[in-house]
């Protein structure tokens, strides 16, 4: 037996007062989980409301907030220090949330069609969608649910479920777009928390946009950007000279050869914030790693996977491989392509990195620090698509203060920004309120579309990991040319 | 009085597990139906915790004669035939309906549901969705439920059935709030499943706590053989908080080899011919044996060890225990498991017919708070099969009683004015439910378990019965229903208790050590043990 203290969140709906964490000291034995912590704590306090049924993460009764993080109380390992919380849902009482309103937006089984199990590859594909104990981790940190009407992840996967099966008789594909199908921003945060490791973006919402694709339900903002991929290959506007077209194919360091990437621009870093490009480049250069840029990339096919047009997709796949293949490093810079790169192309013949992933392999000259304090907004596609979390981390701290904030959406992935934009603007503002609570001076961020998005939604400035390292290397060297001359000799 | 309301409608059911979901949805083709849920509907209980599967007979070569045949061999022969009956006559029924309503099974290499072999059978029966077959199956019927007009209330549990002149009206509720609510009903369906959670080490869920067999008692139902617990050979010790997991009999199917401190397989010592794949009973008294006689494990255990199969068997054909021990910190692929029984099944339950009737009137009971179906001991597959075949004929036996006046009679005013005094009494009472349910726990592993003798057995009864005189202590008024559920596993366990002293020989899962053990269980002269307020005795063969 071992004590350990964990710090609950209490909640009286009928004293008025907010809920409020309180700490309890117990006795648990090797190998306890949260759970069997929070049954020695009810012995303490018979108060305590927290739900559970099977004990063996089968019922998804017992999922709660962790130290922040949803979970299945009865099979994460309990350590002293921990904080439990609720669900992010409506709270009845303690860890007791709302969940049956929510679970009530699950589409439920159609019979009438055909009678028999359907064959086995079908029963395997549904297999991998059935899975799903209800438990509400996933609706619980969706942020399209907070904003919209939008039915939650586990209901599209239902839908998708239920579209693949020949014995349900609904139009599952009409019902995802009026239960919200185009909601969703592509964050994969319910992927992230899923005890049951169910990818719900990709094997569900992108599958049921596909469909609702091909049959001719596709958002008509998303549609244009279809058709500008296939016409330019770009899936912005030709509005100035994308930056690949203007610099050279190699860009030497300044220094000696300590590296070499191949850098897929992506199309906003080169047809909206090229200056954001041109200081990432700037700051590679200055740390010995050559770039090299392709000419015949193009646009890598995230904003049409995320919508679910695949008709040009293959071009579009064919066209990169071949540019990118001479190469061993391929790095990228949009947290979307580098996501895309990664998990939608299948094997490649080279190795895809993030910037910030090159940085911290190949390691960076000091900058000088700048006396600020700054925020970081972890791009969803970089954060959960790429896993790449410390790494920014780690080169803002050389330069400035960081101050962290929680890790939302900001709204402008998945198509959301064009298609639904108020809901883009809805999530944009919550960043607001949460920039602003950091007191931060700057945000710093890695994805152009967070940056052009959050610009929108805050009073300070936003900018990419590059560009404030880029000014801490400026400052440094002001500082080096206005030192006094060291004595030689 | 009642200040959470009476709520009337044509058929109550208590329970949301696989029998009775499907009891509601059956009897909604009858009239209005309320469903109780202790839990969120459909969480609870231990149908979404079933593994293994759901036996029906569905292929050539099969016959539903040979389905129970094996199932009254299995249950040495204390079954109730007819009961068996309906079993296997109408499982594959029942299994196509689940499908027709989107449930998705495993298919096999030929056409139509998987079926793979489980203990005890001759013919491989066991239809399931890889190893989630419960959850697979509730998961259906939910969706099916959500097509009726059933009106589900979620955690609301049942702490006493109501009665009018012999009749059961009805029962008497507390919400998670600690309110208490009225529901009548012309029938009334108990589907309330087991409870082995009165022992120590146990594979059921939370409500795994015996309450229909309280519940129905208390009212005058009549219940048998209770004292027939199955306790699943291979539970898992480790962490000790979780002790009593179930880990799948697929293991040991698999190939899985049962060792002793020593290295031993010694299951040559028990069953040298079936060795690991033995019936759960002989398999469960051979560790019991190896650990009583000092060949176990320090913790207690034997090992289950499947390190002979290649790392890529193991990831094929157990992924599940493997994602589990992974979670728990052991890699089967390179340790063995450390496992010990753990009480799985309440053979024993409500006295039926085979329409679902219980000794009280206006009272039927499905699923595993039944008794009869399974005699000594269940196969592995019968028990989901039962809450479909039983919880359609509960419901509807329930659905065609006719319309009666339903009221808050004085008769049940009194039932409601008493239940109160209960819960002053809890309110000021003295023992917190947790204490008391740890001792009885305790109490019923060491007096009632594996291995039983009379002296044993009366040492618990008396043990259980000090616990049930405990003052109960409900700190607040949402505290209340964990003290009525605490009297039920007080009641419960005293039951098995008398149950097991009714019984003089040693028959499927009951060991009395002090009996005969060598009549062939066919040649019993005993039928079913009963226990009601008001006789209980054993049945014997003339
Ligand atoms: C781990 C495990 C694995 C198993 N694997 C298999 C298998 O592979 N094959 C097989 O055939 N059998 C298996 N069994 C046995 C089988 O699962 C159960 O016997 C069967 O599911 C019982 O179903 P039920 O509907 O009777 O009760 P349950 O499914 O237990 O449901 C009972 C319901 O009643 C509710 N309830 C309880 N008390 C009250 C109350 N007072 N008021 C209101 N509601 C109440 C509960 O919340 C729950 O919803 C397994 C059992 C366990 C524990
Ligand atoms: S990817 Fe993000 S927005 Fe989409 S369903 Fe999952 S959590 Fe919600
Ligand atoms: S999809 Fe996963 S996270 Fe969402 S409810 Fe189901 S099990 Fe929970
Ligand atoms: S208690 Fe069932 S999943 Fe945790």
């Amino acid at each position: 037996m071992a004590a350990v203290t964990i710090r609950v969140s209490r909640f009286d709906p009928a004293s008025g007062e907010p809920a409020r964490l309180v700490p309890y000291t117990v006795e648990v034995r090797e190998g306890a989980r949260v759970l069997h912590a929070l049954h020695a704590v009810h012995e303490q306090d018979p108060t305590l409301a927290y739900r559970y049924c099977c004990g063996s993460g089968q019922c998804g009764s017992c999922a709660v907030r962790v130290n922040g993080r949803p979970g299945l109380a009865c099979m994460l390992p309990v350590a002293d220090g921990d904080v439990v919380e609720p669900l992010d849902l409506p709270v009845v009482r303690d860890l007791v949330v709302d969940l049956v309103p929510r679970l009530a937006r699950i589409a439920a089984f159609l019979p009438g069609g055909e009678q028999d199990l359907p064959d086995r590859e079908t029963v395997e594909a549904l297999k991998d969608l059935c899975h799903c104990i209800e438990c509400g981790s996933c609706i619980s940190v969706c942020p399209a649910v907070t904003v919209t009407d939008f039915a939650g992840p586990t209901a599209m996967r239902q839908l998708e479920r239920l579209r693949l099966d020949p014995r349900d008789t609904g139009d599952r594909t009409l019902l995802a777009t009026e239960e919200g199908l185009f909601c969703c921003t592509s964050c994969q945060a319910c992927a992230e928390v899923c005890p049951k490791e169910i990818r719900i973006p990709g094997k569900a919402i992108e599958r049921l946009r596909a469909e609702a694709n091909r049959r001719g339900m596709t958002l008509p903002r998303h549609a244009e950007v279809a058709a500008l991929v296939r016409k330019t290959g770009r899936s912005v506007d030709r509005t100035i000279t994308p930056l690949f077209e203007r610099v050279e194919s190699v860009l030497e360091p300044y220094g000696p050869v300590r590296g070499e990437v191949a850098f897929f621009i992506g199309c906003i870093y080169s047809m909206r914030l090229p200056e954001t490009a041109l200081d990432a480049i700037e700051v590679l250069r200055r740390n010995g790693i050559r770039v090299i840029v392709p000419k015949e990339q193009v646009c890598c096919g995230s904003p049409l996977i995320r919508t679910g047009q695949l008709a040009d997709l293959a071009r579009l796949q064919a066209t990169n491989r071949a540019a990118l293949a001479p190469y061993p490093i391929v790095m990228t810079m949009c947290a979307g392509c580098g996501s895309t790169l990664k998990h939608d192309y299948g094997n490649l013949p080279f190795r895809v990195m993030d910037f910030n992933e090159v940085l911290a392999e190949f390691g960076i000259e000091p900058p000088a620090r700048l006396p600020l304090t700054v925020t970081y907004h972890d791009p969803c596609h970089l954060l959960r698509g790429q896993g790449i979390s410390e790494q920014p981390r780690a080169l803002i701290r050389e330069v400035a203060d960081l101050v962290e904030m929680e890790a939302r959406c900001c709204g402008s992935g998945g198509g959301v920004k064009a298609g639904n934009p108020a809901e883009a603007e809805a999530l944009g503002e919550r960043r607001r309120e949460a920039i602003a609570a950091t007191g931060a001076e700057q945000v710093i961020t890695s994805c152009p579309f967070c940056e052009f998005h959050i610009r929108a939604h805050t009073d300070r400035p936003v900018r990419h990991v590059a560009s404030l390292l880029l000014e801490g290397y400026k400052k440094k060297d002001a500082e080096a040319a206005s030192a006094p001359d060291q004595p030689s000799g | 009085m009642v200040e959470n309301g009476a709520t009337a409608a044509h058929v109550l059911v208590i329970g949301s597990g696989g029998a009775g979901v499907r009891a509601a949805i059956e009897a909604a083709e009858h009239g209005s139906v309320v469903l109780l849920s202790k839990t969120i509907a459909g969480k609870g209980g231990c149908t979404p915790m079933a593994e293994g599967g759901y036996n029906a007979v569905l292929r050539e070569g099969d016959d539903p004669a040979l389905h129970a045949a094996d199932t009254l061999k299995g249950g040495a022969y204390l079954n109730d035939p007819a009961l068996v009956d309906a079993l296997v006559t109408e499982a594959p029924d029942r299994m196509r309906e689940l499908l027709a309503w989107g449930a998705v099974f495993d298919v096999g290499s030929e056409e139509g549901v998987a079926q793979r072999p489980f203990g005890g059978q001759q013919r491989p029966r066991t239809c399931y969705a890889g190893d989630r077959t419960g959850h697979e199956m509730m998961v259906t019927l939910m969706d099916r439920l959500a097509a009726t007009d059933v009106e589900v209330v979620h955690e609301c549990a049942a702490v006493e059935l109501l009665l009018e002149a012999g009749r059961c009206k009805g029962a008497a509720a507390l919400d998670s709030e600690g309110r208490l609510g009225v529901y009548l009903a012309d029938g009334v369906v108990l589907a309330t499943g087991g409870g082995t959670r009165v022992y120590d080490i146990s594979t059921n869920s939370s409500s795994g706590t015996g309450d229909g067999y309280a519940l129905g008692y208390r009212a005058g139902a009549e219940v048998i053989d209770m004292e027939m617990v199955q306790f699943h050979p291979t539970g898992a010790i480790q962490p000790y908080d979780a002790r009593g997991r179930l880990v799948t009999e697929a293991v040991r199917g698999e190939g899985g080899r049962l060792l002793n401190r020593l290295g031993e397989r010694f299951m040559s010592r028990y069953d040298p011919e079936r060795m690991e794949l033995s019936t759960r009973d002989v398999v469960a008294r051979a560790i019991a044996t190896e650990v009583l006689e000092g060949r176990g494990t320090e913790r207690g255990g034997v090992w289950l060890d499947v390190t002979h199969l290649s790392p890529g068997e193991i990831e094929r054909r157990l992924p599940i225990m493997l994602e589990q021990f992974l979670a728990f910190g052991v890699d089967i692929r390179t340790e063995p498991m450390e496992v010990a029984p753990t009480a799985h099944h309440i053979m024993g339950g409500l006295r039926i017919t085979p329409d679902c009737a219980t000794t009280l009137p206006g009272l039927y009971a499905a699923g595993e708070c039944s008794g009869g179906v399974h005699g000594a001991n269940r196969l592995g597959g019968n028990a989901l099969a039962e809450t479909q075949v039983f919880g359609r004929r509960a419901g509807r036996s329930a659905g065609l009683e006719p319309e009666r006046p339903k009221g808050v009679t004085p008769a049940i005013e009194r039932q409601l004015g008493a239940l109160r005094l209960r819960f002053d009494d809890y309110l000021d009472g003295e023992v917190p439910p947790p204490s008391v349910v740890r001792r009885l726990r305790q109490t019923m592993w060491q007096g009632a378990g594996i291995f039983r003798d009379e002296a044993g057995l009366a040492g618990a009864l008396a043990g259980v019965e000090l616990l049930k005189n405990q003052r109960l202590f409900a700190a607040t008024e949402r505290n209340l229903l964990e003290c009525c559920t605490a009297a039920n596993q007080c009641l419960l366990a005293s039951l098995i208790c008398r149950a097991a002293l009714l019984r003089p020989e040693c028959r499927g899962a009951h060991m009395r050590r002090d009996a005969d053990c060598s009549t062939p269980p066919n040649a019993s002269r005993y039928g079913h043990t009963f226990l009601s307020l008001t006789r209980e005795g054993i049945e014997e063969v003339a």
